[in-house]
Parts: C-alpha cells; sequence; structure tokens
C-alpha cells in the first residue's frame, strides 16, 4: 500500500500564546514546535500499523519552510519512509489542502491520513478539502479502522456512540484519538532519520480566498478563592453571586 | 501533571552554554547532531511523562520487600526496564563493535537527568546495567562480551556492581570474598557476602549480571590483590541452557529514603556452587572497577540533581498557588482587609526558591561540563596531549560533580519543603518523600568525606597541579567572557578574587603536606570541598549568565526574554547569598588550630 500522512507543526501544548502588535500574526519568538499530535500519535502509527501489516510505503507530507524539518525528521524516526516538504509559508487551510493535493494527485496513493485537527488553529479543514480536490471519500474523526483487502471498515466516534462506515481505496482519512498508540522513537530510529530524504518542493500558484484580520487571547484565568470546608453558606453564595452558576 | 523538570533549562545548558555541538565533529560522535539529540531528549520526556512520573510516589509507599528468597520490586518496574532499553539507551554509549550507537555520554546524561527527575527509584536498575555492560565490553574477553552484553543491552538481563561487604565499605582493601581457581580456564569458585547491593535482585529479568570483586587465592593483600568476576544468578551453558549459580538473596535492606530501588544483602557460593569469570588480568579489579566507579559518581551527581530539581517544582508550584498573608505597603503596614497574596510574592519565600533554582541548574551545569570533558577525553583518544587534558580535568571534576548536587541538593530540597511549612512536613505532599530520597546521595558511590579526601589528596596535586591550573584557565576564559557585558563585570572580578583566594587557601595547606603531615593536609578536606566546590559553581553561573546576556544582547533568542532574564538574575543571587560563604571557609581552612585529629589523650564525646 502506498500511504501518505500529512504532518502538520503545532506550538508545544505548554507554550505561551502571543501576538505581534496588531493582533494578525502568532509571535513565534521563543516556542517550542512539535508535531501535531493527531498526525503523530494517531494518523501516522496507523499508517505505520498497516505498512507493518501489508508491506507498502508511508511518506510523510508537509507544507511549510525548512525550520519545519525537525518535526518532519521526528516523523521519520517513527518510521516514514520519506518525506515530502512543500517550502512555502501557508496563509490558511485551503492553502495548505491546494498544496498537497496538487502533490498527491500524481502520486496514486491508496490512503491519505491527516489529524482529525491541528492544537493551534483548530480547523478540522484540511483533509475534506483534500479529499474533494482529489475526488476522494472523506472519512473524518476515525478512532478504529481495520483493513480487509481494498476494503476499510472504520469507526467513528459520534454523539452518545459509534459510527461503522465501510469504505474502498483511495480514500482520505482524519485520525482521532483510539485510532492507534503513540509511539515513541527510539535511538536507532532517530538515527535512520537522519539518511532519509526530505524532497523539497515548490508551491503551485495559488491565491488564497481569505485573510485572518485579527487574533485574540481567551481572558485570563480568574484567581481561585479557597472556600473553608465548614462554610457551606458562603460557598452557595460565592457561586450564585460571582460565578453566576446557579 | 505537575512539572518535574525543564526541558528548556535542559537544552538551554546544553546548545548555549556548553555547546553541545562541538562532540558532533569529533570523528566518534559523527552520526548525531542538534535535531537527532533534540528528538531523542523529547522522546525521553515523553517515556519519562508516562512510564515513569505517575510511579514515583508509589514506589516509596510500596517500597521493595524480601519475600520468599527473592526481592519483590514495584510492579510498574517491568515496562520502565523495557522502555528504556527499547529507547536504545542501555547500550547507547557503547562502541559500534560492542552494540552501541556511540552516543556522546553528555546526551546519555541529559536524558538520566529527565528519568531521575521523574522518578528516582528506578534508573539506577537501569544505570547499573549499563555500567557493568560497559566494562564487561571494556576489559573482557570476546566469549563474555558476546555472552553477555547483547542481553543486558537489550534489558534482557540486568547488571549490577558488587563491591562492598559487611568488614570493607570504604575501604576496599579489606575485601575479603574469595575467588578459587577450578579446571576450566579464567573460572573461579566465589565465595562470601556482598552488603548494600542496588539492583541486587527483582522479578522483572531472567538473569541478575554480578560484576564482583573477590580475592584469588593467595592473591597479594590490599588493593592490590583484588580482581574482579562476572556472576550471573543463572549460568549460562554452552547448549543455550542455564545452571542455578548458588546466588542467594539473604534480605533486603529497609531505607529512609529510595525506598523502591532495591538494596540487597547477596550470598555467593554458600553451597559451594557459586562461579565466576575473571575479567580482563588477575589483581586489576580494582583499576576495572574505578572505570565504573568514576562513571557512576557522575551519575550520583544525576541523581541529586534530579531529585532537587523536582523538589524545586514542587515547591514552586505551591508557592504559585498557596495563598497566605499580605505584603507589607509603603505604610509599613499591612492592609488586612486586601486579599491574600500568594506566598511567591513574600520576599523570603522568594529567597528560598531562588536558592533551590541556583542549585539545582547549576548542579546540572556542572553535569554536563563533566560529561563533555569525559566525551572529548574518549573522542581525542588519538591526541594524547588534548586527550589528557580533558581526563584531568574530568578528573579533577569528578568528587565536586558527585558532592555538590548530593550536600547542597539537601539544602535546596529542604528550603522547598520550607515554603510548603506544615503540609511540607506532611506525607500528602511529595517534599518529604524527595527529602528522604536524596539523603543517600551523599553516602553511595564514595561518601562526602571521601570524596573531599579524593580532591585535595588526589586531584589538587595531581601532576604537581597540572589539574587545577587547566581549570583556572578554564573560569578564565569565562571571566573573559564575562568582562564584554558591563552588567557582568561585577561577577567577573568577584570570581578572579575567589581564584586568588583559592591560591591563597592552598598555598597554606601546601604546608603541611610539604612537611609531610599528611593528616593535617587533610584534616579539613570537607570544609575545602564546600570552598571549591561553591567557586566551582560560581564559575557555572556566571558561564550560563554569559550565554543568556549573548542571547538577550543579539536578539537570537530561543526562549522568551524572561527566561534568559532570569538566569542573569540567579547568578547574581548566587554570588549575593552563596559566594560569600567562601571568605567563612577560606578561615577555617587557614586557622592553625587543631581540633579534630586524634591525640593521645583520650577525648570524652
Amino acid at each position: 500500500m502506498k500511504l501518505l500522512v500529512c504532518v502538520s507543526k503545532t506550538p508545544d501544548t505548554t507554550a505561551k500564546i502571543s501576538f505581534n502588535a496588531d493582533h494578525t500574526e502568532f509571535n513565534e519568538a521563543g516556542i517550542t514546535f512539535i508535531m501535531n499530535p493527531y498526525d503523530e500519535w494517531y494518523a501516522l502509527v496507523r499508517a505505520m500499523e498497516l505498512k507493518e501489516a501489508t508491506g507498502g510505503t508511508v511518506t510523510l507530507i508537509n507544507v511549510g519552510p525548512a525550520s519545519n524539518d525537525a518535526v518532519i525528521r521526528k516523523g521519520l524516526a517513527i518510521g516514514a519512509d520519506d518525506a515530502v516538504r512543500i517550502d512555502c509559508n501557508p496563509t490558511s487551510s485551503l492553502y495548505v489542502a491546494k498544496q498537497i493535493a496538487e502533490y498527491a494527485k500524481e502520486q496514486n496513493y491508496d490512503m491519505v491520513f491527516c489529524g482529525k485537527e491541528t492544537i493551534d488553529y483548530n480547523g478540522s479543514e484540511v483533509g475534506g478539502m483534500v479529499a474533494d480536490m482529489l475526488a476522494m471519500p472523506f472519512i473524518s474523526y476515525a478512532s478504529e479502522m481495520e483493513m480487509n483487502g481494498n476494503t476499510a471498515t472504520i469507526k467513528r466516534d459520534i454523539e452518545g456512540g459509534k459510527e461503522t462506515i465501510e469504505v474502498d481505496t483511495p480514500f482520505v482519512l482524519s485520525a482521532a484519538k483510539g485510532l492507534a498508540e503513540q509511539r515513541i522513537p527510539n535511538m536507532r530510529g532517530i538515527m535512520q532519520a537522519r539518511r532519509k530524504p526530505i524532497n523539497v518542493v515548490s508551491p503551485v500558484d495559488f491565491e488564497d480566498v481569505s485573510s485572518v484580520v485579527s487574533y485574540e487571547l481567551p481572558p485570563a484565568k480568574a484567581a481561585c478563592k479557597m472556600v473553608d470546608p465548614e462554610n457551606m453558606e458562603e460557598l452557595v453564595r460565592l457561586l450564585h453571586e460571582e460565578a453566576k452558576i446557579i | 501533571m505537575s512539572k518535574y523538570m525543564s526541558m528548556d533549562t535542559l537544552k538551554f545548558l546544553l546548545n548555549e552554554v556548553h555547546n553541545m555541538e562541538e562532540l558532533f565533529e569529533y570523528e566518534r560522535f559523527q552520526e548525531f547532531d542538534k535535531e537527532a539529540v533534540d528528538i531523542l531528549l523529547d522522546s525521553a520526556k515523553d517515556m519519562a511523562d508516562k512510564k515513569f512520573y505517575p510511579f514515583v510516589r508509589d514506589m516509596d509507599e510500596q517500597p521493595a520487600v524480601f519475600k520468599d528468597g527473592r526481592i519483590i520490586a514495584h510492579e510498574s518496574l517491568e515496562d520502565m526496564i523495557k522502555g528504556y532499553a527499547d529507547l536504545g539507551l542501555i547500550g547507547g554509549v557503547f562502541d559500534f563493535e560492542h552494540g552501541g550507537m556511540q552516543m556522546p555520554g553528555t546526551v546519555l546524561s541529559a536524558c538520566n537527568h529527565i528519568f531521575e527527575s521523574a522518578n528516582n527509584h528506578s534508573l539506577g536498575y537501569m544505570g547499573l546495567t549499563t555500567g557493568s555492560a560497559n566494562l564487561i565490553a571494556t576489559f573482557a574477553n570476546q566469549a563474555l562480551k558476546d555472552t553477555y552484553v547483547p542481553k543486558m543491552i537489550s534489558g534482557e538481563w540486568t547488571g549490577t556492581m558488587c563491591l562492598t561487604e559487611p568488614q570493607a565499605g570504604s575501604s576496599l582493601s579489606d575485601v575479603v570474598t574469595s575467588a578459587t581457581p577450578t579446571d576450566e580456564e579464567g573460572v573461579y569458585e566465589i565465595k562470601g557476602q556482598k552488603i548494600f547491593i542496588s539492583g541486587g535482585d527483582h522479578q522483572f529479568t531472567d538473569n541478575i549480571i554480578h560484576l564482583v570483586l573477590a580475592r584469588i587465592d593467595g592473591a597479594p593483600a590490599g588493593t592490590k590483590g583484588i580482581s574482579l568476576f562476572v556472576v550471573p544468578n543463572n549460568m549460562p551453558q554452552a547448549d543455550g541452557s542455564f545452571v542455578d549459580n548458588d546466588v542467594q538473596v539473604a534480605g533486603e535492606f529497609q531505607k529512609l529514603g529510595q525506598k523502591g530501588y532495591a538494596t540487597a544483602h547477596m550470598v555467593f557460593g554458600e553451597n559451594g556452587g557459586c562461579k565466576g569469570h575473571l575479567v580482563g588480568e588477575a589483581n586489576n579489579g580494582l583499576r576495572y572497577m574505578f572505570k565504573m566507579m568514576n562513571e557512576a559518581r557522575i551519575e550520583v551527581g544525576i541523581t541529586a540533581t534530579s531529585i532537587a530539581t523536582a523538589a524545586y517544582y514542587a515547591s514552586l508550584q505551591y508557592a504559585n498557588e498557596r495563598p497566605q498573608g499580605r505584603r507589607i505597603e509603603s505604610t509599613g503596614k499591612k492592609n488586612s482587609n486586601a486579599e491574600q497574596t500568594l506566598i511567591i510574592n513574600h520576599a523570603d519565600v522568594r529567597r528560598m526558591l531562588l536558592l533551590q533554582k541556583a542549585v539545582v541548574e547549576a548542579s546540572m551545569s556542572i553535569i554536563i561540563e563533566s560529561s563533555m570533558q569525559a566525551d572529548k577525553h574518549m573522542a581525542t583518544a588519538h591526541d594524547p596531549e588534548q586527550s589528557a587534558k580533558h581526563h584531568m580535568l574530568l578528573e579533577f571534576l569528578t568528587p565536586i560533580t558527585k558532592t555538590y548536587p548530593s550536600e547542597m541538593g539537601q539544602v535546596s530540597i529542604s528550603n522547598g519543603l520550607q515554603i510548603l511549612g506544615g503540609y511540607g512536613f506532611c506525607t500528602d505532599f511529595v517534599l518529604q518523600q524527595y527529602y528522604r530520597d536524596i539523603r543517600i546521595c551523599s553516602i553511595y558511590e564514595g561518601t562526602t568525606g571521601i570524596q573531599s579526601i579524593d580532591l585535595l589528596g588526589r586531584k589538587v596535586t595531581m601532576k604537581n597541579g597540572k589539574a587545577l591550573q587547566l581549570l583556572m584557565a578554564e573560569v578564565q576564559e569565562t571571566v573573559q567572557a564575562a568582562m564584554t557585558y558591563d552588567e557582568l563585570k561585577p561577577y567577573a572580578n568577584k570570581l578572579m578574587d575567589k581564584l586568588g583566594l583559592t591560591q591563597k587557601v592552598l598555598g597554606k595547606l601546601m604546608g603541611f603536606a610539604m612537611e609531610g603531615n599528611y593528616e593535617r593536609y587533610l584534616m579539613d578536606a570537607t570544609a575545602f570541598m564546600q570552598f571549591a566546590s561553591t567557586i566551582v559553581i560560581g564559575w557555572q553561573w556566571l558561564k550560563m549568565a554569559v550565554a543568556a546576556k549573548q542571547a538577550l544582547v543579539s536578539g537570537k533568542m530561543t526562549y522568551s526574554e524572561e527566561f534568559y532574564e532570569s538566569k542573569v538574575h540567579t547568578m547574581k543571587f548566587y554570588f549575593k547569598y552563596e559566594m560569600p560563604k567562601t571568605t567563612g571557609l577560606a578561615e577555617i581552612l587557614m586557622d592553625d588550630e587543631v581540633l579534630t585529629i586524634k591525640e593521645e589523650k583520650q577525648l570524652a564525646f
């Protein structure tokens, strides 16, 4: 099987987020970046499991500048065979999807994996857009997946239960928790990753149709108030008058 | 999950303070680069978060116990050994030909800091396996290497080192465990008892390989008659089967701290059926073992640093969450109607937190300094002059790298416990555990007293003081760099003054050594250790401040501005609150009064 896994670079979950002066750009200074956990833990690992079970190749694809190579290397250390980086500074989900689809359309992938969302912009858009551009079915939020020949049986978490879907390859899938179990790259994999190729490809021309007006941070968390466990009246008063939840 | 260490500080130390990347220019380490090390460190942190940290309190509350002739360790240990081995860390530093990856020891030190901070009760099992497998790989014959090293690297078997006996602790020349030649060449019958054997037994591997110091029948007395043997619990046979090797566990020592880390009383050959393979040449055992021992001493420094680091973050979290009291206003009074302030806003709490930060971050810095010297020593083996230089620096720094974190880590955790007030004394909070866990670090692998005698008695005088001269040159290089920043100049000058004071103190002490009065020379070796290590740690802080200033001035910042400013601020704290202690210590060291040397006349204690 020929598998493509879309991977993004996101700020570490503990990073302090800030924006530039006019709040139109994310401030990257002093930020540690990681591979988007949904891409790494679920999409990539499930693709690796399929490769290990049935043979084939796993290729990573990333849309971004050279500074993303460190994150791509981690994916190679987990076991992907090679990687492609579309060399640009993406401006929107649509831009990213367009670049991935343009690359993938000539490559005849059996499956395209991505995480259900990135943990920074939370768009959940790229997978669906790529599927549309490649004219493939799109299964979102997959939490279980089994293959039988060219047919995949996929379970998705839905409100109050699960939905089971069957789909033939080729298709695009967005991965949610449960699809696989995180793999921690070991030293041998990390050293082998140094010799695996990252093919740098120029982006196709694409005029974006939307632009960011501004970003804002959520309000700061209020200070914690400690209430004496014996003083239930005070707790009720605070919940009623200040928190206004009762 | 609570924070137990800082990846940012660790990477800052590796990359910006100590320029780890220069190691990758050596042929030995050329397979590595910064990116690979970053991924490996992140892997270590991921694993520590998932497999190690969740069990640190459990391992204290459910200690390793002796039951039916075996030691039963905490159930989580199995997964930790497997995870650490799967990462490739047990044999990572070994040569390619021995199944290793020729990883710099500096990287292993950094990884182990992550694991030890997460859980100091478990890493010793793996650390001793690395050390004992390395001894076999370095000094044993090919057959022993082939039999033992691969299975130890894979974590299928673990290893220990067996030195101490009931009558021979710090004084290893008194070891009496015997080794009697058998008909088979290189195989001896081993008989004797060893105590305080860390990781001596557990239920999670099929075999445990003990590196045992013993005396071959008829060998010379003292350290020159000690040999080293590989003694497995189960002796592998040519047909692939195993024979019980008469290695018994007589008990498990119940301890103040590190309760999850089994400490065994081992009995070899009680029934006359224990065999051991001689490693290398007869009567060279202590020399071989000290290769492992020196590495183990740095490892103890890592353990102490890491426990104190975890304690620092636990007390910092508490100080950021606990409201108590109010700040004094400009009127000199407190406004009782105002809301309580968080305790981190009180000056005395900040002082204790800054002391902790100053101790733990500089402790990690000196560990990386020593580890880099060890790596450079190994990587420059083709250039005897360079290699000897790095070896001398390593030799000088090793007792300090073991002792400063072990001793000052205790002080640091005590301050952290104090921040929690009464809660610090309660088992509801982890500080009391860390306070107990760290106590062993100034005892095992050579007590503080032994390290101090080693520093003053051997390292200061080594090659006519050459090691000390090399160290002073390194310090002066940092001073020069600091002098380019106005903000750092006063501290650079203070450090230079302390170098002058060091020469004055040694000038006085050397007089006793020249007279042959060695007992007087070494009388206050521990005070000298405190004196010298306080200055060496000041050097490390100045080095960190220089790296931070470089980032702030150039604007090339990997981390936030506050991160770098906090390094400069903590350096200033160290020079104000810790460095002056050297003046008092110098007074003790140069005082002519003799009160501790035993005299003919009995002293009534």
